[in-house]
């Protein structure tokens, strides 16, 4: 079993630290592509244009929701930091501890607040680039997996809690 | 719980000690001490027949049912 915790443990640093330079490529693509152009447009704005209605206020709503988007992935990141808690309880021996129950749930929610917030950030992003947002192919395409991975750390959740009272029963039968 | 435990007093009623008879009937003492105390959510019936043996005496000296 030691040995099985070690090779996943192993798997879960690389996959960890591979989504986290994909986002850190990402966010340095972002700045430097889109301040860019942000810079370019500055220079050439309509000084007596109202700050609400101008393209400015746009651009910076463009630029909160993709530092959103960012941030999401990021917190998304974080949940997959909890199986490394979750491996370093079970190589202890302590598979159905509070703890291991309070990280599964802990995925889930992660899992579902990346999926709700994602999709109303995709949703007002193609609402200020005025392009065309599909709310069923969105869910689809992007969160068919996220969603039902959510709910099978709540089941796990609710299963590992279960065990957990099953064996203090056992424990304590003398 | 309405079941009580009255190991105590069978014990103190043959004169011998907790760890004599968890070594008699091959439990620890830790064990031994949650029976006691009322913490035990269960007995085994071979645990209680090897009480029973020890103690030489019936289930119903150790176990009482006294209603909340």
């Amino acid at each position: 079993m030691k040995d099985n915790t070690t090779i996943l443990t192993i798997i879960t640093y690389a996959v960890l630290l591979t989504a986290v330079s994909v986002l850190l490529n990402d966010i340095r693509e972002f700045d430097l592509q889109q301040f860019k152009e942000f810079q370019n447009w500055a220079k050439s704005a309509d000084k007596s244009e109202s700050w609400f209605t101008s393209k400015n206020a746009i651009k910076w709503s463009y630029y909160a929701i993709s530092a959103g988007l960012f941030f999401w992935r990021g917190y998304l990141i974080y949940g997959f930091t909890y199986f490394l808690s979750i491996l370093s309880e079970v190589d202890k021996g302590q598979y159905f501890s509070d703890k291991n129950i309070s990280y599964f749930k802990k995925i889930g929610n992660i899992f579902i607040w990346y999926a709700i917030n994602v999709l109303v950030l995709r949703f007002l992003l193609a609402l200020i680039g005025k392009s065309s947002f599909d709310f069923f192919t969105e869910l689809k395409t992007e969160f068919s997996l996220l969603i039902p991975c959510a709910l099978a750390f709540y089941l796990l959740a609710e299963i590992f809690k279960r065990a957990n009272e099953f064996k203090k029963d056992s424990d304590l039968t003398i | 719980m309405p079941i009580i435990v009255n190991l105590d007093v069978m014990l103190a009623k043959r004169k011998m000690k907790s760890k004599d008879l968890a070594e008699m009937i091959d439990i620890t003492t830790a064990n031994l001490s949650i029976l006691k105390s009322g913490k035990a959510r269960a007995i085994r019936f071979s645990t209680l027949e090897a009480i029973c043996k020890a103690l030489d005496c019936q289930p119903s000296d150790i176990l009482e049912y006294v209603e909340d």
